[in-house]
Parts: structure tokens; C-alpha cells; sequence
């Protein structure tokens, strides 16, 4: 039986060790995951430069409009060491964002998270929001930007309740299905022990609502920065999306590429600097994360060796000669 | 030990034509140094009766008394599924159904820890843990805060034969040292014969059968003779009682 299935497994075309087997092994190193990413950025960078130039050769552009890899990365060594014509250097600039998109972050995640938890919780409540919330995951970011611009004017106030009411239905929505699928047999336990609701909330409901709240969070934010470097550009005086737009008034192609760089560094950073760290942290128990050694059962073979290797019924009879 | 009395117990699910009886009016006294197994088919009412025992579900109607000296006696539970938090370690998901935290709770807590072979295991996580090592944490959380009385529903019925096996005897040697009353639902008889004192039969419908003593010494084996006799009278009794059908 061994034998047959081995042979079998072998023979199967798509084995992928098989279809290695024929390269030699000079060229192997091209299927390696490691090199395709290696070798994105050099793809992109050839990408771009012809790109360029059949742009240039087919328009008739000037050339010196499009930006070359070399401009848009000494555009960037001049924003990052302070060496800007822009009103504000970069770090004012993300600055003033930064401090847009946290008051409006903290906002939305708890009053979306109160929202959430009384929408989950009771069905009367979830009926009176319901619709409302899917209207504002329907608004797209660029009509709240021009709605809050006419409202509210150019301040701080616009740009933060854009973050607001971009990320608060995808916190409402993700709290909510978080109440909705808590741990009933967790509960039926906590009761059996006659542990108190207090104690039940915060090691039962609230361990239970964090990966929900935190893809909200992360929706939150994602959804809340684009929300606002929308509104900055379309009704801003300054930050991070009123820039982008200042270098593009400008006509400054390597400003436009450059600052949309930042965003992706700024996106990056976030990511892995502040949000990864804090959900391996608050994720530490999940096995998939931290990827510990499942500890086996051992204890039968310690006190029954023969077991080794037996079948299930062997294993009883080898038991119950053993006691 | 405890003392249960049960008189005129009934429980329903729905209402109107999908209205379903679990239990129909049981009557039961049972108490001191027993260990006690329920058996019979699937959706006799036996996890059900054991959920009304336990506070998770209340009766539709009658009446139940579990007390210790005369006063409320404190229920330990082991579930099907193990049901501990994942995100808290062995130690603390003892903690969890404790009182407080002082150092003689943590003591008593690594105390049934140690006794189902987890001693060293208290800062693993529950996935870190195979199926077998779960359900022995469950049974060290139900015994750790010293209850009058346990109630245990199935709780070796999704574990290998091996670890099943060595679980009883870790039960049995348990029940054995601590003196508890024991509420075992199982719908295994061969377990039920091997653990208990005491055998309730269950029919569909909630009703009670039969009230089975096993007069047997202990520690039982399942391979001796009148282990093996004891399960056959069992399952000539359900056959008797047409239970084998269901």
C-alpha cells in the first residue's frame, strides 16, 4: 500500500519538485520568491525610464516634464533633510496631518465602537442605525471633501470629520459583527463557574471584540488618511494632500511622485512600525502568529513505549496487557 | 458531596408546533460519595438536565435543590469541549473561575495542575496544547475550585481511545481522593459501567427510564470479566426498554 502510494505521488505531473528537477541548477535561483521581490524594484525603475521616452518620442513632449528616477529621489533627499520651497517641510506638513488623522481616528473608533457594540447587542437599535451607516459606506471620500470644504471651511474642522465619517461605518460595522459573534459557549462556561458580568465583559467579550477592533482600526485609519489627503487637497491650507497639490500646481512632476512616495512610506511605516507590533502583541496566543511548537501528548508513549508505531486497537490491547 | 434533589423537573424548547420536550417531569434524589452517569440516545435530555443542574438553562417547570450542609452547594463543571480563553494560559484560565488571586488560589490551581500531569504547563497558551491536554486543563479548572459537586457532560467523547482512557483513570483517582459528587453524562455505557456507582437511563422525550446500581469494586477495568458483564446487563436493559432503536 506505502509503495503504491509513493509511487503514485511521484508520477503525479504537477508535482512541483518534479518541474524543478528539469531546470539546472545554475537557473533555480530564478524561481526563488526572495529574487521576484528583489527584483521588482529594478523592473519598475527600467519600466519607468522607458516609459519616458516613448512618451517623450510619441508626443512630442518635452522631456524635462517627465520626471526622471533620479529627480523624484533627489526631491526626496531635499523634503527629508528640510530643503523645500513648499510653504511647510515635510515634517510640519505630515505634522499637521498626522495630528488631523489621530483626533479623527480617536473619534471615530469610539464613538463607532459604541455604535457597534449597541447596534450587535439589540435589534432595535441596529434597525434605527442600519440604514444610515451603509449610506456613509456608500459616500465616497471626495463628496464628503467638498461637502465639509462649503460646511466648515478651510480650519482643522473639515479634514478631521472627514476622517471621522470616512472611517466610522467600517468600525460600526466590524464592532458590530464582533458582538454579534461572541463565544456563546465561553459565556455558558463563565455562568456554570458563576464568574460576574463585570469579570465576563472584560476576559470574555472584550478579548474576543480585539480582532475586530482592530481590523476596524485599521480600516479606520487607512479609509480616515485617504479621507484626508482628499479634503486637504480639494479644501486644505496645509498638510499632506494640500502639498501634493501645491507641487502639482507647480508643475512639478518629481513633487507629485515624490510626495505620493511618502504616502506609501507613510502607509508602510505605519503598518509595520506601529500596527504589526501591536498585533503580534495583542495576538501573542494565536499558534498561526507566533508559530510556538504544539506541545504533544506525550504521556502515553513516556508510560506505554510498545505504543510506538501500533494501531489504535493494538494500542488498547498493548494497554491492557501493560495495567 | 452534595445532596440534589430534583422533583417534577420539566423542560421544554419553542413553542406551539415546534414546541419540543427535553425533560418530562424527572423526579431524582441523589448525593454523598456518588459518581453518577446519565446514558442514553442522542436528544434524550441529558445535557440538558446537566445545563438546568449547572444554572446555564432553567426549567420550564419544577423544582431543584443542590445543597451542601443545608446550604447552596458550589458546582464544578467539564464540558464537551474543553471551553477554556485562548488568549489566557492554562494558569490564568484556572484563575479565571477563582474567587481571587492569592497565593494559596495560585497553589491550590498548580495543585490540580499537577495532578492531571500539566504541572509544567502553565504558561502555554491553550493552542499550544494538543486536544487530549485541553480537556485535562477543563477538568483541572472544574476540580480547582473545590466544588461540593461536578458535572461533566461528555467531556471524553472528541478524545482518541488512549487518551480517553487515561483521562478516566485520572478522573476516577480524582473523584477518588476528593470525594465529590460526580453527574456524568455520557453515551458511552462502557465508560458509564467502568466510572459510576449509579446509572440513569434516559428515553427520548426526557423521560427516565431506569435507575441502574453498579455494585462493583473499584478501580475498574475494562477488559475484567465483570466490567464486561456489568455493560452487557446495561445494554440488555436499553434493548429491554427498546432504547437500542432510537
Amino acid at each position: 500500500m506505502t509503495d503504491v502510494m509513493t509511487e503514485s505521488a511521484q508520477s503525479t505531473p504537477q508535482s512541483p519538485r518534479r518541474s524543478t528537477r528539469r531546470l539546472p541548477p545554475a537557473l533555480r535561483v530564478l524561481r526563488s520568491p526572495r529574487l521576484a521581490r528583489v527584483l521588482f524594484l529594478p523592473a519598475v525603475l527600467i519600466f519607468w525610464l522607458i516609459s519616458n521616452k516613448l512618451i517623450a518620442d510619441s508626443w512630442g513632449f518635452d522631456s524635462s516634464v517627465l520626471a526622471t528616477p533620479i529627480e523624484v529621489w533627489d526631491f526626496m533627499y531635499a523634503e527629508v533633510t528640510g530643503d523645500t520651497v513648499a510653504p511647510a517641510n515635510l515634517y510640519e506638513t505630515f505634522g499637521i496631518s498626522l495630528r488631523r488623522l489621530g483626533l479623527g481616528f480617536v473619534i471615530s473608533m469610539t464613538v463607532g465602537t459604541i455604535l457597534g457594540i449597541g447596534m450587535g447587542l439589540s435589534k432595535a437599535v441596529n434597525a434605527f442605525f442600519h440604514d444610515w451607516v451603509m449610506a456613509l459606506l456608500a459616500m465616497p471620500a471626495l463628496a464628503w471633501a467638498l461637502f465639509l470644504s462649503l460646511i466648515l471651511g478651510f480650519g482643522d474642522k473639515g479634514p478631521v470629520w472627514a476622517v471621522v465619517l470616512a472611517g466610522i461605518p467600517f468600525v460600526i460595522v466590524n464592532v458590530r459583527e464582533g458582538v454579534r459573534s461572541t463565544p456563546s459557549d465561553l459565556f455558558d462556561m463563565s455562568t456554570a463557574f458563576g464568574v460576574s458580568p463585570l469579570k465576563r465583559i472584560r476576559h470574555v467579550l472584550l478579548p474576543s471584540l480585539f480582532p475586530f477592533l482592530f481590523a476596524a482600526a485599521r480600516y479606520a485609519l487607512s479609509i480616515g488618511w485617504k479621507g484626508l489627503v482628499i479634503i486637504e487637497l480639494f479644501g486644505g491650507q496645509d498638510g499632506a494632500g494640500w502639498t501634493f497639490k501645491f507641487w502639482y500646481d507647480a508643475h512639478r512632476l518629481h513633487g507629485v511622485i515624490g510626495y505620493s512616495m511618502f504616502f506609501v512610506i507613510f502607509a508602510l511605516v505605519l503598518e509595520n512600525v506601529v500596527l504589526e507590533p501591536i498585533s503580534r502583541r495583542v495576538f501573542k496566543w494565536r499558534p498561526s502568529l507566533n508559530q510556538p511548537d504544539i506541545v504533544e501528548e506525550d504521556m502515553d508513549v513516556v508510560k506505554y513505549p510498545a505504543l510506538a508505531g501500533e494501531s489504535l486497537s493494538d494500542r488498547d490491547t498493548i494497554i491492557q496487557e501493560k495495567n | 458531596m452534595a445532596d440534589i434533589k430534583i422533583s417534577n423537573l420539566h423542560k421544554e424548547f419553542g413553542v406551539g408546533d415546534d414546541k419540543v420536550v427535553a425533560l418530562k417531569n424527572v423526579n431524582l434524589e441523589m448525593g454523598g460519595h456518588v459518581f453518577v452517569s446519565i446514558v442514553g440516545p442522542s436528544g434524550c435530555g441529558k445535557s440538558t438536565l446537566l445545563n438546568i443542574l449547572s444554572g446555564i438553562e432553567t426549567p420550564t417547570s419544577g423544582s431543584l435543590a443542590i445543597t451542601q450542609a443545608g446550604a447552596k452547594a458550589a458546582p464544578g463543571y467539564v464540558f464537551q469541549a474543553a471551553r477554556l480563553l485562548p488568549w489566557r494560559t492554562v494558569m490564568d484560565n484556572l484563575l479565571f473561575v477563582q474567587a481571587d488571586k492569592s497565593s494559596e488560589t495560585r497553589a491550590r490551581c498548580q495543585k490540580y495542575l499537577d495532578m492531571v500531569q500539566l504541572g509544567d504547563k502553565g504558561d502555554k497558551y491553550p493552542g499550544e496544547l494538543s486536544g487530549g491536554m485541553q480537556q485535562r486543563v477543563g477538568i483541572a479548572r472544574a476540580f480547582s475550585i473545590e466544588p461540593d459537586v461536578m458535572f461533566m457532560d461528555e467531556p471524553f467523547s472528541h478524545l482518541d481511545a488512549i487518551t480517553a482512557r487515561s483521562l478516566r483513570r485520572e478522573l476516577h483517582s480524582m473523584w477518588a481522593a476528593t470525594k465529590k459528587t460526580i453527574v456524568f453524562v455520557t453515551h458511552d455505557v462502557g465508560e458509564a459501567v467502568e466510572l459510576s456507582n449509579r446509572i440513569l437511563v434516559f428515553a427520548q422525550g426526557g423521560i427516565l427510564k431506569d435507575d441502574i446500581n453498579v455494585e462493583l469494586d473499584f478501580p475498574r477495568d475494562p477488559s475484567d470479566e465483570a466490567v464486561a458483564v456489568a455493560k452487557a446487563n446495561v445494554l440488555k436493559k436499553f434493548e429491554e426498554l427498546d432504547l437500542l432503536a432510537t
